[in-house]
């Protein structure tokens, strides 16, 4: 079975005859034989998950690498990290996914008013089933904890993906009368509640 | 893990009494006093922390893919997280430049400087740089407060009744005992008093002493000495001075510019020399064409005109 590593801010893909899938444009060497062939976009197949990416924005582009070989992959020199899942799901930005194993279905998850405030599109991404999913990060990931009465407030441009029983909303951090007639800073933020993980990196780009 | 840098260059910032620019000795390694929480914040009410009373017990352990899970407990008190990210233990107000802010437990509301200052007669007394005022925001409650900055190196320090002056664009965030000032350099910040602060740095941070020349765009700030003056290379000036009579002065500046130390005191540099688009540069330079008469200012104008139209 394929087998995903990070390697500081390349990420190893190790093939067995097997396929991954991983954003275009991301190889930068590959060791023995292995095909790559565009696989359209992400976000799962069919007319209607074209019909939602289109509505929602949330496009990422994808090849299939298949064979036997080793594949580095990276993009922009981020830093790279590998999530396993064992049937659970992972929300993420469709931007920050770099590969997934094959098994893993990704699915386009519309996330309400969030996307319109970030620019990041209206929707984001969901993964699930079983196997691994590389995501990148501008400076390490950390994985804060949500529990009741432990909610966690996050910059839009900050939050990378979420696992676990959360409930996001949409809170004005700074005062919105404070903010007429200024540039931006913390206008909007993503408020999280319930159980679970929220993966933020150490940028807002 | 070593961090922060700790002086990896040798540029050691002197024996002690150094009010300034130390950085904390200690990521990784808990500042005295760490392990007691706070009053107010971080001491959990009993039964925190276990799944509420009625509530079905959490859904699943979620497991952490990054290796460990942070929550407010395990966050650190006025320390390092990684490298790139600070966290603050709020309780009470803190100075934050807009956007800094990447994520926060607990009750913390922010306010634009300009409007918590009309409220808060110290804020003006503490933040006293109108220049930059549209850029920052006050940060009030109790919580843990994660900052963040591009992904650069984020180093804490310590002033105790000093002073330091620091590119603005790297200045993150600081204690309201500090006070702020804007330095006679442009795009500079001087910080006065006893307090914390925390600022980026792309690359870890060199300490040099003067007699120094810095690059302009590799500075990032100094402490104790006095301000620099600038200095440009003898043989630059011996082939351009007849340009610069014809009115030439004023171009893109190579490496031929320096900024030039003396005195005693520290320098800090950072090891790349890229640089963020300050938008208070613009409104400083702006202020200061007030010093020109009108047919100064107009002839300013044109050569403005020209170097956009040349670049492009």
């Amino acid at each position: 079975m394929a087998l995903l590593t990070a390697h500081k801010r390349v990420l190893h893909a190790d093939l067995q005859g097997d396929r991954i899938r991983a954003a275009s444009g991301s190889m930068v060497a590959v060791e023995g034989n292995v095909e790559f062939t565009s696989a359209g976009m992400g976000g799962g197949g069919g007319l209607r998950a074209a019909l939602k990416r289109a509505v929602a924005g949330e496009s990422l582009s994808l090849m299939d690498c298949a064979g036997h070989g080793r594949v580095h992959l990276a993009l922009d020199a981020m830093d790279v990290l590998v999530v396993d899942l064992a049937g659970d799901t992972l929300t993420v930005e469709s931007e920050h996914i770099l590969a997934h194993t094959e098994q893993l279905r990704l699915d386009v998850q519309f996330a309400g008013l969030r996307g319109v405030t970030s620019g990041q599109g209206l929707a984001t991404t969901t993964v699930t089933g079983h196997g691994q999913v590389a995501l990148v990060s501008e400076g390490p990931v950390m994985a804060l904890e949500v529990a009741p009465g432990q909610d966690l407030v996050v910059d839009p441009d900050a939050y990378v993906g979420s696992r676990g029983q959360l409930s996001m909303n949409l809170v004005s951090g700074v005062s919105w009368k404070s903010l007429v007639g200024e540039g931006s800073g913390e206008p909007f933020s993503l408020r999280f509640t319930g159980h679970g993980l929220v993966l933020v990196q150490s940028s807002e780009r | 893990m070593t961090y922060p840098p700790g002086n990896p260059y040798g540029g050691q910032p002197g024996p002690g009494g150094n009010p300034y620019g130390q950085p904390q000795p200690g990521y990784g390694q808990p500042p005295p006093g760490y392990g007691q929480p706070s009053p107010g914040y971080g001491q959990p009410p009993p039964g925190y922390g276990q799944p509420q009373p009625g509530y079905g017990g959490p859904p699943q352990p979620a497991a952490s893919p990054t290796g460990t899970t942070l929550n407010p407990r395990t966050l650190p008190d006025d320390d390092n997280v990684n490298p790139y990210v600070f966290c603050v233990s709020l309780n009470g107000d803190w100075f934050m430049s807009k956007g800094a802010m990447l994520a926060y437990y607990g009750d913390v509301r922010f306010e634009a400087v300009t409007e918590y200052s009309s409220v808060q007669g110290w804020v003006a007394a503490r933040f006293s740089s109108p220049v930059y005022v549209q850029d920052w925001v006050v940060a009030t409650g109790h919580g843990k407060v994660l900052i963040g900055d591009r992904g650069f190196d984020l180093n804490s320090y310590d002033l105790d009744d000093g002073n330091l002056t620091i590119k603005a664009g790297n200045l993150c965030a600081f204690s309201p005992q500090l006070e702020l000032k804007q330095s006679i350099v442009p795009g500079f910040v001087t910080l006065i008093g006893t307090g914390k602060f925390i600022a980026s740095s792309n690359g870890p941070v060199i300490f040099v002493e003067p007699p120094f020349r810095a690059d302009p765009e590799a500075l990032l700030g100094w402490a104790d000495c006095p301000s620099p003056s600038v200095h440009h290379d003898a043989q630059w000036m011996t082939q351009n001075i007849r340009a610069m009579i014809s009115g030439a002065l004023g171009r893109a500046s190579g490496e031929e510019r320096q900024y030039d130390f003396t005195g005693t005191g520290t320098i800090l540099l950072q090891s790349s020399e890229v640089a963020r688009e300050d938008p208070a540069v613009l409104r400083l330079v702006e202020s200061q064409t007030q010093l020109l008469t009108d047919s100064q200012a107009g002839s300013l104008g044109q050569r403005l005109i020209a170097r956009a139209q040349q670049q492009h």
